[in-house]
């Protein structure tokens, strides 16, 4: 029931967010139509951050606790952010086409963003390949730590190699009242679809873990 | 024992161990001339490009050394069981990590000041006193790839498909490190006395603390059973 209404609550919320962008906020005058990716992009690059986070604080309260939940949340939120950083990653390079002449540039941002990306890919790959042994939350949980460490001297690095590089506006640009809305509705539907996507990843981790369990003692029975 | 005189004591059998055998040294030297003259037939390479991509041609093939020097380190203590024994020795475990990576420190140290005169000699680089910074660079990175490598080794070494996985992991990891390596090194090679050089040193340095902290306190979970 509880996650029923919550659904609703989402698709509600997509459904306004795609209202805003594709019916009533206004073109932009010097990019023209495919500004609009914005409002995909940003929130999308946004919610990625907060999902690496949450990686960050399952992993510590899992070593910490020892508590299966928490490993879910981390997993759950690394496939997340992956996805969120895909989303980025392909959304970038279709806006940049038309606006920097090319799909890519060795543009401090961007290049941030691709190696964030590879290092919870390979984080996702270890969780994968030690699915089935008892070692892989905690593997996880170091791995998931020392990624987190390492996004901001990413961004820093990057930053000192391509500084005359950087072709992403300032992060405070001022955008028309209607845009702004739109951009807060576009916030408020990729957060509540993270999280919604997060808690349903997080019961169906609980669920595999406890049909694992059942079958071990299945097996021990026998 | 203090945790220093644990440290020392794994650092000491460590170097022991490889001046008795030189089975990671000699080939992974003759690695990195190999990784050299690869690059040199991919790029067709004279001395115009040396400051273009030679500073990249040298830290590709100290990575890829040190991938394999890495994969080596936590593998002799496995065939006998010996990291049992390690882990079963009282006291703080950090010490095992902190002797391992300062271990693989000295053995990359070793490695790029043995191959930087093939280096030089194949791009035309004529040496001289403007090239002492590049110790700087040398130390600090290679402090950069021990730092999270035995980190890393230690985790992949429990792993099957452990030749795989570490440079998987190790190579995303290193990526803002290997930039800042590889810039400071094209610094130094173009003998430009400017400030440029600071800020990458700074970058590494911090790379280095931040990683060594970290994975000081991780090695514990890294190795339990």
């Amino acid at each position: 029931m509880r996650s029923t209404l919550f659904s609703s609550l989402v698709l509600t919320t997509m459904l306004i967010a795609l209202g805003a962008i594709f019916l009533w906020v206004p073109t932009e005058q010097e990019m023209g139509i495919v500004q609009r990716i914005f409002y995909f992009h940003v929130p999308a690059a946004i919610s990625s951050f907060i999902a690496f986070f949450l990686v960050f604080v399952g992993s510590v309260q899992y070593l910490r606790t020892r508590i299966d939940k928490w490993d879910h949340l981390a997993q759950g939120a690394a496939e997340m952010g992956v996805i969120l950083a895909l989303i980025v990653l392909i959304t970038g390079p279709l806006w940049a086409k038309p606006i920097w002449g090319v799909y890519w540039r060795w543009e401090p941002r961007l290049t941030s963003m691709l190696i964030t990306f590879t290092i919870y890919a390979a984080y996702l790959m270890v969780r994968d390949y030690e699915a089935h042994s008892s070692r892989g939350p905690r593997l996880g949980a170091i791995l998931g730590i020392l990624a987190f460490a390492n996004v901001p001297l990413v961004y820093y690095a990057v930053d000192l190699w391509a500084a005359d590089q950087q072709l992403h506006p300032p992060r405070n640009v001022e955008l028309a009242p209607e845009m702004q809305y739109t951009k807060w509705i576009c916030y408020g539907a990729f957060f509540l679809l993270l999280f919604r996507l997060l808690a349903q990843r997080m019961e169906l981790a609980r669920l595999e873990t406890t049909v694992a369990r059942l079958r071990l003692k299945l097996s021990d029975d026998a | 024992m203090s945790f220093f005189g644990r440290t020392w004591a794994i650092l000491r059998k460590d170097l022991q161990a490889e001046w008795r055998t030189k089975q990671r040294l000699s080939p992974m030297i003759f690695f990195v001339l190999l990784v050299l003259l690869v690059f040199n037939f991919s790029f067709e390479l004279g001395g115009a490009a040396l400051r273009e991509i030679g500073p990249g041609v040298l830290w590709s093939s100290y990575v890829f050394a040190s991938l394999l020097s890495l994969g080596r380190s936590f593998a002799d203590e496995r065939e006998n069981n010996a990291i049992d024994a390690l882990t079963m020795a009282p006291g703080d475990r950090g010490a095992i990590y902190l002797g391992k990576m300062l271990g693989n420190l000295v053995f990359l140290l070793a490695i790029e000041m043995m191959s930087l005169p093939f280096f030089a000699l194949f791009f035309n680089l004529s040496p001289g006193f403007f090239l002492l910074p590049l110790l700087a660079v040398f130390l600090l990175g290679s402090a950069c790839l021990a730092s999270v490598g035995t980190l890393f080794a230690a985790i992949s070494n429990n792993m099957r498909l452990r030749e795989l996985l570490l440079p998987l992991l190790l190579l995303p990891m290193v990526l803002p490190a290997l930039i800042s390596c590889v810039e400071a090194t094209g610094l130094v090679l173009a003998d430009s006395r400017s400030d440029a050089l600071y800020p990458h040193l700074q970058m590494l340095g911090v790379y280095a603390v931040v990683f060594t902290v970290l994975s000081l306190m991780l090695f514990e979970y890294a190795i339990e059973e």
